[in-house]
């Protein structure tokens, strides 16, 4: 067939025309000229030629309509389209389309092409193909005019784009979305894993069957298992292609929408930046998520050569090595450490040192791996590494460093850095420092960020306004005192002050769990938000005692994103587990007790000192018994978040007897005696120095201080007023306004003083038991199971002497469990208003360090009075108070040493943390109690009476909030006045009036700011400023906000 | 249609024989083949390689990291071929997306036989 070989050669011609390629021999000039030519005349022949294809078009429709003429018109009209493109060869366009279309439909003809392809399958497809077609005909005749309409304003289209095609610009692509005349999408569900195979079937399929099946394409993205999509004008031809295909279910054929259809075809592409000293992460094998770094890649072999830190178990190789048999254990996987080539030879396992020829360098080769400097030298597949998202941590970057490498981990550091840095990175105002370059260390703030370059103004004075500076050459840069949110890595979240800044690396000491945390200046941002950070994955909390799936048992230490560490109950050595959430069992939260060395009933919350063992001599509360293993938490013990696990036998209750001594709230409290000094004066507990008994004093002085009021802490019924009838317990009294819990509603309500019955139900069973407690205990009385109004989310537990060894910051600790207790929001609700009416705390003294942190304070501001009051002892003054216990004293045994409240009983002191202002008391213990309880009180921008010493009260705006939580406060109503530092407990928050700005600083909308449009009772209405939502918020959170 | 232009240049390129990691992609057409397929017969697309007479050529100018595979049946008339700009290569398996750029010398042969290259978008 000399002509249709014509037409081949015209097509290639045109097409290459198409691409613009340039024939390499003396012809390609001669085409290329044709070229030009007939693509000037394509424009103007355009519609001529499109004219007649539609002439041509009808004519194939007429035909059909005249029912068994199909064949034959189509097989002229092959004819005529080989023709025409003779006479033609006119149009590279029409061209092209004129052989698809014949191509379309002349199958027949094909048979008679010598063309080896299709070999001995000719004459079955023919066979086939006669059968067919009618079906296939009549599938035509449906085309109907629009259908042609479609395909001339396609091929329109299409010669448009062809125009254009060479400067492929966005805009351009735009002009390719898909129109309702393209051939639409449609989803196959196909077997797993042969989504490529039955693409490239499909388009086997295709070619052996020729235009028989009419789909335009089938496509199968790596990252959608199971379907492939097939692209085709009708269903019913999608339904064609897929007949008879192994590894395709014909059950369900989906359309995809025209808006999505781009969406499909856009996958980024992969960009894989393999290379030398990249950071990454093993996918598969022992290995699995290590963080490893490139040491050689090899793109041809797609392989490359990595450094991991081995996780070998040199025994277990040992022995294989030696023949004997190793009981296999079932997915163990030894932990990751640096290979000592000297233990291995130790284990007579053979070491060869060997030249590695490529780089010189000397290699240990044992059982054919790779080791050099202790890291373990891989060849792995390229595939098998993932380059996104590595981000390694800080500790993994840590460890990373060879061993006895001091030096510059930095700037690897520095490149990881700038290696996951996201876009956006910098934002306005953020302070940062010049790393690279002449400017380095250079400080300044964000003023602009562009593209990659970010204005920024400068520290340092004789410098241009703004310097452009590129993203690369930033670091974001933090002052010790900085309170910042971690953004990005494993401790995303997390909250804390920054408490040191080394190069880059910013530590900073967590709000909850009161850890040092590494991490990257670069994901880190400035925020005065307190958070919690992830102290719970599904049901179990930090501190919590589980039960994990191979029966072992431990605390969870610490909540990492998607593990728990969980120190194991094996008392021998600690040992500290990542456990996942699925292997944990349950939580253990049975009462449980153990016996000490003496046989002393053990209990939890005991406090116990330890006897034996490699954490000899440290002590603490138990925290945790189970199987005769106790779980001491010492906050003096750096480690395992300060928990140790102790076989019970191994302590001795503090102040226990050893005589296995009774054991009742009078010997407890005996115990504590020899802490209890004489009598102090309200002045005095606030002055006494850290340690000693200042702990104990303090609460006892303060305790005392706020019995002043008879009413707090009685039992009253409301007779008047919305809560009226209600029961409840007076948990503070300011002015003519009485705060109670009401026992009904688990909820703390002001009402008026008038409007209250006085006391109806006083509870002499606790009375006793409190007694004598309560000089030791003010921060738990309510929580103990003889208190009547215990709500069952306390912890019955506790029994009242246990109380006596708390400190305020077991009182945190109690709260993560109950974490709507409703005493807890009274005591912070509470808080600033028993300050503020209790000034024989401060009765002229300047208070010490002591007071100055809210939180000790608002632990137990409600309660402690409550047991003198009910318990009858002198509550109206703090001397009083502190002098109840004194008859106490003479019942103690003198020495147990070992209990200074100074290590052991003052943990919450503000003073022993000067790191964590924010939260006072709260100690790692309390890890829980988030922002919304806790957290410094008081907010900038927030209206306040200033109480000093000797003063009046003075109205000032807060400016800043200290660490240690003081305040600077600019006195005067707008805060035009002086500049004056006070203590938390000389402030005094200026409840809100009708329509006052306001400022949130309590619960979720903690330093939200906001009107307040309403009063209802102890609730103000408030609308919220960011969201404009409208919200109902306890009063007692609100301040004035004063804006500078 | 298509096994009529089994032998001309335009016609259906060659189907890969395999789905495995034999596979690679030609970084200027995307067209996807075993490395054995261009080795022998080159890229249908861009015969300016020449592949075939140089192996090593295979390497420089194919990519065995690529995302998605089409099988193009009809470039012509497919959304998704003009719309992946490939609707005017031979039909064939073609990738959504490489991941690599030509190198630059390849990138001239390109400008030498004036055909257009568009190095992949990288995220």
């Amino acid at each position: 067939m000399p002509r249709r070989r014509d037409d081949y050669e015209d097509d290639v011609e045109d097409d290459d025309e198409f691409d613009g390629v340039d024939e390499e021999d003396d012809e390609a000039d001669r085409y290329n000229d044709g070229g030009k030519v007939k693509r000037q005349r394509n424009a103007s022949d355009f519609i001529d030629d499109d004219a007649e294809e539609d002439e041509e078009e009808e004519d194939d429709d007429d035909d059909e309509d005249y029912g068994g003429g199909g064949g034959g018109g189509r097989r002229r009209r092959g004819g005529g389209g080989g023709g025409k493109r003779h006479k033609g060869g006119a149009s590279n366009f029409f061209d092209l389309e004129a052989q698809v279309d014949s191509d379309d439909e002349e199958e027949e003809e094909e048979g008679d092409d010598d063309f080896i392809d299709l070999g001995a399958d000719i004459p079955d497809e023919d066979d086939r193909q006669i059968h067919r077609r009618p079906l296939l005909s009549r599938e035509d005749e449906q085309e109907d005019v629009e259908e042609i309409e479609r395909r001339i304003q396609e091929r329109y289209a299409r010669s448009l784009n062809v125009e254009y095609d060479e400067e492929a610009t966005d805009v351009e692509q735009q002009a390719l979305l898909p129109s309702v005349r393209d051939p639409k999408l449609w989803m196959v569900k196909c077997a797993i894993g042969r989504e490529r195979e039955v693409a490239v079937c499909l388009m086997q399929k295709c070619i052996d069957r020729g235009s028989e099946l009419q789909i335009k394409s089938a496509v199968a993205l790596d990252h959608l298992k199971n379907y492939i999509y097939i692209e085709a004008d009708k269903e019913a031809h999608v339904k064609e292609a897929i007949k008879g295909m192994r590894n395709i279910f014909t059950g369900k054929i989906m359309l995809v929408p025209i808006k999505e259809m781009t969406d499909v075809l856009s996958v980024e592409s992969k960009a894989i930046d393999i290379s030398r000293d990249t950071w990454v992460r093993m996918k598969i094998g022992t290995y699995k998520g290590d963080l490893a770094k490139v040491v050689d890649v090899d793109n041809v072999r797609q392989r490359a050569t990595v450094k991991v830190i081995p996780r070998i178990d040199l025994q277990a190789l040992s022995n294989k090595l030696e023949g004997r048999e190793v009981p296999k254990k079932k997915a163990f996987t030894p932990p990751a450490r640096f290979m000592n080539i000297d233990e291995a030879r130790e284990l007579h396992i053979r070491v060869e040192r060997r030249r590695d020829p490529a780089t010189g360098d000397y290699f240990e080769k044992i059982e054919g791996m790779m080791f050099k400097d202790g890291f373990l030298y891989k060849n792995v597949s390229l595939k098998s590494l993932s380059t996104q998202n590595v981000q390694p941590t800080f500790d993994e970057l840590e460890k990373f460093r060879q061993p006895g490498e001091t030096g510059d981990g930095d700037m690897s550091g520095l490149s990881t850095l700038f290696a996951n840095r996201k876009k956006g990175h910098f934002m306005k105002g953020d302070r940062v420092i010049v790393v690279k370059g002449d400017l380095r260390n250079l400080k300044g703030w964000v003023e602009k960020v562009e593209e990659d370059t970010v204005h920024i103004k400068p520290n340092e004075k004789g410098l241009p306004k703004t310097l452009a500076i590129n993203d690369k050459e930033l670091c974001k840069y933090f002052e010790p005192g900085n309170h910042v949110k971690v953004v990005s890595g494993a401790t995303e979240g997390a909250t804390g002050m920054v408490v040191s800044v080394e190069g880059h690396v910013v530590n900073l000491v967590s709000d909850t769990t009161k850890e040092l945390i590494r991490v990257f200046a670069d994901n880190v941002v400035e925020s005065s938000e307190v958070t919690s950070g992830v102290t719970k994955i599904g049901d179990y909390e930090l501190h919590d005692l589980v039960l994990l799936d191979d029966n072992s048992f431990g605390v969870i230490i610490r909540v990492e994103s998607e593990a728990f560490q969980v120190l194991k109950g094996v008392p021998e050595r600690p040992d500290v587990a990542l456990v996942r959430l699925r292997e944990i069992k349950y939580k253990v939260d049975k009462k449980i007790f153990a016996k000490d060395r003496f046989k002393n009933t053990l209990s939890a919350k005991d406090v116990v000192k330890i006897l034996d063992g490699p954490c000899r001599g440290k002590q603490g509360p138990v925290e945790h018994i189970y199987k005769g293993v106790l779980f001491i938490y010492d906050r003096h013990h750096l480690e395992h978040a300060g928990f140790i696990c102790v076989k019970s036998e191994f302590c001795m209750m503090v102040g226990g007897s050893r005589a296995n001594g009774e054991r009742n709230g009078n010997s407890l409290t005996s115990r504590f005696s020899h802490l209890r000094t004489p009598p102090r004066v309200p002045p005095s507990p606030m002055r006494t120095p850290r340690g000693g008994h200042g702990g104990h004093n303090n609460f006892g002085g303060r305790g005392g201080g706020r019995g002043h009021d008879a009413l707090i802490g009685a039992t009253v019924k409301i007779r008047l007023g919305h809560y009226k009838g209600c029961k409840g317990r007076v948990k503070d009294v300011k002015g003519s306004t009485v705060r109670i819990e009401l026992e009904s509603q688990m909820k703390v309500v002001a009402v008026d003083r008038s409007h209250i019955s006085d006391n109806v139900n006083v509870t002499p069973s606790r009375e006793t038991s409190r007694y004598g407690m309560g000089s030791e205990t003010p921060m738990h009385p309510s929580r103990t199971p003889l208190h009547p109004y215990m709500t069952p989310m306390r912890d019955s537990g506790v029994t009242p002497y246990h109380d006596g060894m708390r400190t305020p910051m077991r009182d945190r600790a109690w709260n993560p469990y109950t974490p709507m207790s409703p005493s807890r929001d009274n005591w912070e609700d509470g808080n600033p208003g028993s300050w503020g009416t209790s000034p024989q705390y401060q009765p002229g003294s300047p208070p010490s360090r002591a007071y100055e942190a809210p939180t000790p304070g608002s632990g137990w501001t409600n309660n402690p009075s409550n047991n003198y009051n009910e318990a009858g002892t002198p509550r109206d003054s703090g001397s009083a108070y502190a002098n109840a216990p004194s008859p106490y004293l003479p019942s103690t045994p003198g020495g147990q040493p070992p209990m200074t409240p100074s290590s052991a009983y003052l943990p919450g002191t503000p003073g022993g943390q000067p790191m964590t202002p924010g939260s006072g008391g709260l100690d790692m213990m309390s890890p829980v109690v988030g922002a919304d309880n806790e957290g410094p009180w008081f907010l900038p921008d927030i209206l306040v009476n200033v109480r000093r010493p000797g003063d009046d009260t003075t109205p000032g705006v807060i400016r800043e909030v200290l660490p240690d939580g003081s305040s600077k406060i600019a006195l005067g109503s707008s805060g035009s006045g002086d500049m004056v530092t006070a203590l938390p407990n000389e402030i005094e928050v200026v409840p809100p009036r009708k329509m006052d700005k306001i400022k949130i600083m309590g619960g979720a909308h903690r330093g939200a700011t906001g009107k307040l449009i309403g009063i209802d009772g102890t609730d103000g209405i408030v609308k919220v400023d960011d969201t404009l939502d409208v919200k109902i918020l306890d009063m007692v959170t609100l301040a004035k906000l004063v804006q500078a | 249609m298509v096994n009529q232009g089994g032998g001309g240049p335009v016609a259906v390129a060659q189907i890969p024989t395999s789905f495995g990691h034999e596979l690679r992609a030609c970084l200027r057409c995307r067209l996807v083949k075993t490395y054995d397929q261009f080795r022998e017969s080159g890229c249908e697309n861009c015969p300016f390689f020449q592949m075939e007479d140089d192996h090593e050529r295979v390497v420089d100018c194919t990519t065995p990291n690529f995302t998605g595979l089409i099988s193009v049946m009809d470039p012509t008339r497919s959304w998704a071929a003009r719309w992946l700009r490939i609707g005017k290569f031979a039909p064939g398996c073609y990738t959504l997306a490489v991941s690599e750029a030509l190198n630059p010398d390849l990138q001239n042969i390109c400008e030498e036989e004036h055909v257009p290259y568009v190095p992949p978008k990288r995220v």
